[in-house]
């Protein structure tokens, strides 16, 4: 029983275990705080995956971001108090049926492929790796990336702005 | 020159050019009386043309062809256009050309009430007319021959129709272009089997397989027949013959120039011209006798009974027309086709003489003339040129070719048919002259005070071809007298007499009807009673073909207009009603909601992923 | 623990993330379910990194990850508007493409 797997079981039971709440809570704030749950928690399996700077940028700007946007756009539109399930949701069985049989597929997907089993020894430190490969192989995706945000933030200002 | 087929082109072309003129330069057109006159012109230099073929054609012994290849083909064209020029032919133009002229010139009188513009139509239409008669009479092949026929036909229907406004006019317009044309398919079918039998339409060439027995016979009587069949829709043969007296609507120069000489006659010159493969089918010649010297006879007797001057003269025509082709089936063409041109004249005579009086009088109707030879001497002397002509009397035109024609068909072998156009020859002798007495002598019909008509005689432009028209007949006639054509058959010594006889007992017992009363018409009238009733009623011939049309043609139309609206619109219908439901169907596929669409995708990547690794 | 192991931990997370997407009625409830499932890819990705011994993996996740917040912001901008239009951010309501 080494670290590795103790903690993978435990993360992975509180990753499936948040996400499901996400999905089934009632009150939509809860659900919300559900999800920054489960962002922290896949946080952890990158940590788990020897990805820090990765983990690092989730907890930022996933778990501390996104969370915040969606608590505000909570706050502008809706009620808060919650109501039962079959309100908040609605053709549960089909969902859980084409859910499951998608989940089904990719999964004999998954058995009848060869992967490896063993981690390869990595000897280089990930993030400086990481950080030099964003620079100089991926360096245009990057400066598009840029433009993106830019343009995504005028996109949400012009949207967002208050009624004249 | 010495080529008759270049005046004949000529003749053909000159009321060509006359027509596209007046068709195509409307403003020349509407002067109705400057188009007149370029019509008379062209006509006058067609006349000319036609002269200077029939001299050509006198010196040579054969035939003259010039033809433009019209519908090209590998082994030669298909169909040519041209001119077969001969000594028929050449004759025959020159009727036409003569008669088209004198009709034009006359109708510069009989149609000068008329507006300028509808003037200007007429000729123009007469123009055609000249040009397709003429284009049918010079046909070197079928093709053309059938072409000519068809634009004949048309001219026909153009000009009955003159006066379209008069509902009788266009109704008889119609009814000939009908009667016509069901009998044309005849004789389209027939040319048609022809040229599969043969492979040509050319004339010359079909004589010469027809001399050289190339032909072969069997099947040919369909075709003959077929052929006959057209010719006599055009020529008026029973039944074929209801159309000619209707259309009489037309005005009095047609009728003269299109119902008396030469369209009618169209059927009766195919036959001359093609009588060498009609020679080749006795049984259809004995038809063509037979079915000729009933018409002759049948018109005869509708004729005893009309009133209107016009429909006497038409049911003469038909009856003159059965004599052409009774003596044609008895194998005597040349008989037949100088009756053709004889009674062109008479004929033509007649019907001009008949428009002055109905131009002078104001009506047709003949009971309501009377004692018109003192105030219209002229055109009673050229009418009674005519009516001795058509009548029989020797040392006038008609005399010979007809005595001709009742000797052919003895000699050819018909009794029977010879007992019929004798007969019919002593009933045209009656009802001619019942038509002259009543209308010339006697005492004229009480005068209504309203529409009492100024009655004068022939203005010029009607009195001067009425005098050449006369003076042709007698000329004729004492040309025949002197000098004629060698015959082709033995002359029995009695016919003479007996033709003669014939012709005079007809004008005796007319004289002794109407002009002394000395037997009662009414006497006359109750012992024929059945027959004279029937003769009313025109033997009922127009009812059956009006129950056929009425009956089989409309009721024909009904039925399949009514499945093109159930069964055919009603499948489109379906089919239209069917892609509305399905797409009002598939249409719920589209709420607008993405969690819809959502469930779309899934559906779609699940298959995919199924698709993709099902087959391990 | 071996590589299957990550990717089926993914695999269950794309399914709820989904179930989420298609029966959730409102529309940031819809989000919500988004985001799980670009959680899941991203698992995914960086698994695959590790296992391959290849950086790329790791950078396709520095590039979602970003992108996906601005996807977000947006989003949410865009159900703001719906909600000021229409006074509601249920998706039933969301229907005008209606055929």
């Amino acid at each position: 029983m080494t670290l590795e797997v103790v903690a993978f079981w435990g993360l992975a039971v509180l990753l499936i275990g948040s996400a499901l709440s996400v999905v089934l809570t009632k009150n939509l704030f809860h659900s919300v705080l559900w999800l920054a749950l489960s962002l922290t928690a896949t946080a952890g399996i990158f940590l788990a995956l020897e990805a820090e700077f990765l983990a690092a940028v989730q907890l930022l700007l996933y778990a501390g971001g996104v969370v915040t946007i969606v608590v505000f756009a909570i706050v502008v539109t809706e009620r808060l108090v919650g109501e039962r399930i079959t309100q908040t949701s609605r053709h549960i069985v089909t969902g859980v049926v084409l859910a499951g049989a998608l989940l089904l597929a990719v999964l004999r997907f998954l058995r009848g492929a060869d992967l490896p089993l063993e981690r390869p020894v990595i000897a280089v430190d990930v993030t400086r790796a990481l950080g030099q490969v964003l620079m100089t192989e991926f360096v245009l995706p990057f400066e598009l990336l840029a433009v993106l945000l830019l343009v995504g933030l005028l996109g949400a200002l012009y949207f967002a702005r208050p009624e004249e | 020159m010495t080529d008759p087929a270049q005046p004949a082109l000529l003749a053909l072309l000159l009321p060509a050019c006359a027509f596209l003129i007046l068709a195509v330069v409307a403003p020349l057109r509407r002067r109705g009386r400057l188009a007149a006159g370029l019509s008379v012109l062209f006509s006058a230099g067609a006349l000319a043309a036609a002269i200077a073929a029939l001299r050509l054609t006198a010196g040579m012994d054969g035939f003259s062809e010039w033809l433009w290849a019209w519908i090209p083909a590998e082994a030669g064209p298909l169909a040519s256009v041209g001119v077969l020029a001969d000594g028929d032919s050449a004759i025959m133009l020159v009727l036409v050309a003569l008669v088209s002229f004198l009709v034009q010139v006359y109708s510069l009188g009989y149609l000068s009430d008329e507006s300028m513009p509808a003037l200007g139509r007429y000729y123009a239409y007469q123009s055609l007319f000249a040009f397709s008669m003429m284009g049918l009479v010079l046909a070197p092949n079928f093709v053309q021959l059938f072409i000519c026929w068809e634009l004949v036909g048309l001219c026909s229907y153009l000009l009955i129709g003159y006066w379209y406004t008069r509902p009788e006019a266009a109704r008889a317009a119609v009814k000939a272009f009908w009667i016509t044309k069901a009998a044309d398919v005849g004789m389209l079918v027939g040319i048609v089997l022809l040229w599969r039998h043969t492979g040509t339409f050319n004339f010359l060439e079909l004589l010469q397989m027809a001399d050289g027995g190339a032909i072969p016979l069997a099947g040919l009587g369909v075709i003959t027949f077929c052929i006959y069949l057209g010719a006599s829709g055009k020529s008026a043969q029973f039944p074929f013959h209801i159309w000619l007296p209707d259309a009489m609507e037309g005005p009095t120069p047609v009728s003269a120039l299109i119902h008396a000489a030469t369209m009618v006659t169209a059927g009766v010159y195919l036959l001359t011209r093609t009588v060498w493969l009609f020679r080749l089918t006795p049984d259809v010649m004995e038809i063509i006798a037979w079915n000729g010297a009933f018409t002759a006879l049948l018109a005869a007797v509708l004729a005893c009974v009309q009133t209107d001057i016009k429909r006497v003269l038409a049911y003469s025509t038909v009856s003159q027309l059965g004599y052409m082709m009774a003596a044609i089936g008895a194998g005597f063409a040349s008989a037949g086709f100088l009756h053709l041109l004889t009674h062109g004249i008479f004929k033509a005579l007649l019907f001009l003489g008949a428009g002055a009086v109905i131009h002078a009088v104001g009506t047709n109707d003949i009971f309501r003339m009377g004692g018109l030879a003192r105030k219209m001497p002229q055109t009673a002397i050229v009418f009674l040129v005519g009516t001795v002509s058509l009548a029989g009397v020797p040392f006038f035109a008609g005399f010979f070719s007809k005595e001709e024609i009742l000797g052919a068909v003895l000699a050819g072998g018909f009794p029977g048919p010879f007992a019929m156009l004798l007969l019919g020859a002593f009933l045209t002798a009656f009802y001619m002259f019942r038509v002259v007495f009543i209308t010339f002598f006697g005492a004229p019909a009480a005068a209504h005070g309203a529409d009492a008509h100024h009655v004068h005689d022939a203005p010029p432009f009607m009195a001067l071809p009425l005098w050449i028209l006369a003076l042709l007949c007698v000329g004729i006639g004492a040309l025949f007298a002197f000098w004629h054509p060698k015959e082709e058959f033995e002359t029995l010594g009695w016919l003479t007499p007996t033709a003669i006889v014939v012709a005079f007992a007809g004008i005796v017992l007319a004289y002794l009807v109407y002009q002394r009363r000395a037997i009662s018409a009414d006497a006359l009238s109750r012992v024929f009673a059945p027959i004279r009733a029937a003769a009313l009623r025109r033997f009922w011939i127009d009812d059956v073909f009006s129950f056929i049309y009425r009956g089989l043609m409309l009721g024909l139309a009904k039925v399949v207009g009514w499945v093109d609206r159930y069964v055919v619109d009603g499948i489109l219908n379906v089919l239209s009603a069917w892609t509305l439901i399905a797409g009002g169907s598939l249409r719920r596929l589209q709420s607008g909601r993405a969690q819809d669409y959502v469930y779309g995708i899934a559906l779609g990547v699940l298959l995919l992923l199924v698709w993709v690794r099902w087959p391990r | 623990m071996p590589l299957y192991a990550y990717l089926t931990l993914a695999a269950l997370l794309f399914a709820i993330g989904f179930f989420g997407v298609m029966t959730r009625r409102n529309t940031i409830g819809i989000l919500l379910g988004i985001e799980l499932m670009l959680n899941a890819v991203n698992i995914n990705l960086v698994a695959f990194a590790r296992f391959n011994a290849d950086i790329v993996g790791m950078v396709f996740t520095a590039f979602t990850i970003p992108i996906t917040v601005a996807e977000v912001a947006l989003g949410l901008a865009i159900v703001i508007l719906m909600f000021r239009m229409r006074r509601t951010a249920i998706a039933d309501h969301l229907d005008i493409l209606k055929g």
